[in-house]
């Protein structure tokens, strides 16, 4: 084998060895400390076995998932409709960017914990609590990031585009957008891991479906093994949106191969 | 077919102020001109005196401080849209969208026009085989090279059959070869089209090439000189370079160039 497949099969990101051993390493040590755990003074459901939480994970109801899901993904659109809307007005009138980015700068940075509160004591409806939560954290972020990469736009791009004078729909749909997708899918991989966070701390609070709600049951019987099993759904779940979004961008972004 | 409008510049004025330092600068100073239908003129001068704030009001991307560019009895900054179609653009650099394949570059000004998706894709494709890119037509523009591009953005340009052609230093940065065999393809099209070209550079030999007249920029795009080629015989050529050379170093006209 030449020295640079040698490399290539190291690096390559679909059999990533160092997290292979990271991972193995991290579950033997979990293992054996759920083994000595009793011995050392530490009740046995803090550190569960793999046996024990492969048996939570058999019980995950698909639903909840699924609830979580539909929360994040209605959310995540919403906010991103929102967010570059906002940004192309913002970037039409420099008068309504000079009111709403100080607006915007502040809302981003009220701690989610905030969110949720107002969210509790101002509507009623679980649903939309959630996602007004969701909408407040990750729509500015869709907006700053338009914004900015539509401001990043090259000057002689835009020269050239108007010169062939497009209407204002024309110019965003031909120029701004294509030229802002690699933004775009950078602030989604952003938002979908914020949002994976923080739909589950919103189900916290109120929900009686979803993740979050299942979480707290968990804790509520001191199942480490629940909160562990749903933890993992919850990663695998975040991955899978991430791989979902890369192959997106794969496609969408084929013109930089 | 009724062919392009002329084209009337009077007392053309355009001042920009700095946003550092807040002093107004004046870019063009009462500037007059006239173009007849189907004339290609290049416009030389030396960096910094106007020629590019010229083409931008031409496009109608500014707005003149003064006076008035009338295109037929059609400003392009007023009747912004009225020349949708009707006046196109080559510049410096190709500034083909990186995201779009060399057809779909071409096709980018039918779209705007809204013509039918088979209209778009046969004219674009035989601009593209005209030009001899009939291989590279699903090719990215990093794919190909820099004369290929101008090629690609030349293509662009004439897709639209427009009335009036622009060209901002459009072959200046491509090597000499390439740059004269594309200057070639642009005259030869223009001719062709009857479209009224006005090609702003800072080669000489471009210029001399080129057009039918030749105006020369001072500062403040004043007008130094407006050169008809045809007055000079090619053998008067490297005279007629030193002429406007002279012009353009003393920023007053030169006498041999009053013919």
């Amino acid at each position: 084998m030449h020295r640079e497949e040698q490399r290539e099969s190291v690096l390559d990101p679909r059999f990533p060895r160092q997290t292979l051993v990271s991972i193995l390493v991290f579950a033997v040590v979990w293992e054996v400390m759920s083994h000595l755990a009793p011995s050392l003074g530490i009740p046995a459901f803090a550190i569960p076995s793999f046996v024990r939480i492969g048996q939570s994970l058999l019980t995950i109801t698909p639903i909840d998932v699924a609830v979580t899901l539909a929360r994040v993904i209605g959310a995540l659109a919403v906010s991103f409709v929102l967010g570059l809307v906002l940004a192309m007005a913002m970037y039409r009138s420099q008068s309504l960017e000079n009111y709403l980015h100080p607006l915007i700068r502040i809302l981003m940075a009220v701690p989610v914990v905030s969110w949720i509160l107002f969210a509790v004591l101002w509507f009623r409806g679980v649903e939309f609590r959630i996602g007004f939560v969701l909408v407040a954290v990750c729509g500015p972020v869709f907006l700053i990031d338009s914004l900015d990469a539509m401001r990043g736009v090259p000057r002689e791009l835009r020269g050239m585009m108007r010169s062939f004078r497009p209407t204002t729909l024309q110019y965003f749909v031909k120029l701004m957008l294509p030229a802002i997708v690699p933004n775009i899918i950078t602030s989604w991989k952003i938002n979908l891991s914020l949002a994976i966070r923080v739909v589950t701390i919103a189900e916290l609070v109120g929900a009686v479906t979803g993740i979050g709600h299942q979480l707290a049951v968990a804790q509520e019987l001191f199942s480490v093994a629940d909160v562990f099993a749903w933890t993992l759904v919850l990663v695998a779940l975040l991955f899978l949106l991430e791989a979902m979004v890369i192959h997106i961008e794969n496609r969408l972004l084929r013109w930089r191969a | 077919m009724s062919g392009p409008p002329p084209i009337e510049v009077r007392d053309l004025r355009k001042v920009f102020r700095q946003t550092t330092t807040g002093q107004s600068v004046v870019a063009i100073e009462r500037l007059d001109l006239n173009i007849a239908p189907r004339e290609v003129v290049a416009i030389v001068g030396q960096t910094g005196c106007g020629k590019s704030t010229f083409f931008d009001l031409m496009i109608g991307l500014e707005q003149p401080s003064g006076g008035s560019i009338r295109i037929g009895d059609k400003s392009p900054y007023s009747d912004f849209d009225y020349f949708r179609g009707r006046m196109a653009t080559v510049f410096q650099q190709d500034r083909l969208l990186p995201w779009r394949s060399a057809i779909d570059n071409v096709r980018l000004p039918l779209e705007l026009i809204g013509l039918p998706d088979e209209v778009q894709h046969e004219r674009s494709l035989s601009w593209l085989k005209r030009l001899g890119l009939e291989k590279f037509t699903n090719a990215y523009p990093h794919e190909l090279s820099g004369g290929m591009r101008q090629r690609v953005a030349i293509a662009r340009a004439f897709v639209v059959q427009p009335d009036i052609l622009l060209a901002d230093e459009a072959f200046g940065h491509l090597d000499e070869v390439t740059a004269a065999e594309l200057r070639e393809t642009f005259l030869a099209l223009a001719r062709e089209f009857g479209s009224t070209a006005i090609l702003i550079t800072h080669q000489l030999e471009e210029a001399i090439g080129v057009g039918d007249r030749i105006i020369v920029f001072g500062k403040s795009a004043a007008l130094l000189a407006d050169v008809r080629v045809a007055a000079w015989p090619k053998s008067e050529y490297l005279l007629l370079r030193e002429a406007i050379q002279a012009t353009l170093q003393s920023n007053r006209p030169d006498p041999r160039l009053a013919r």
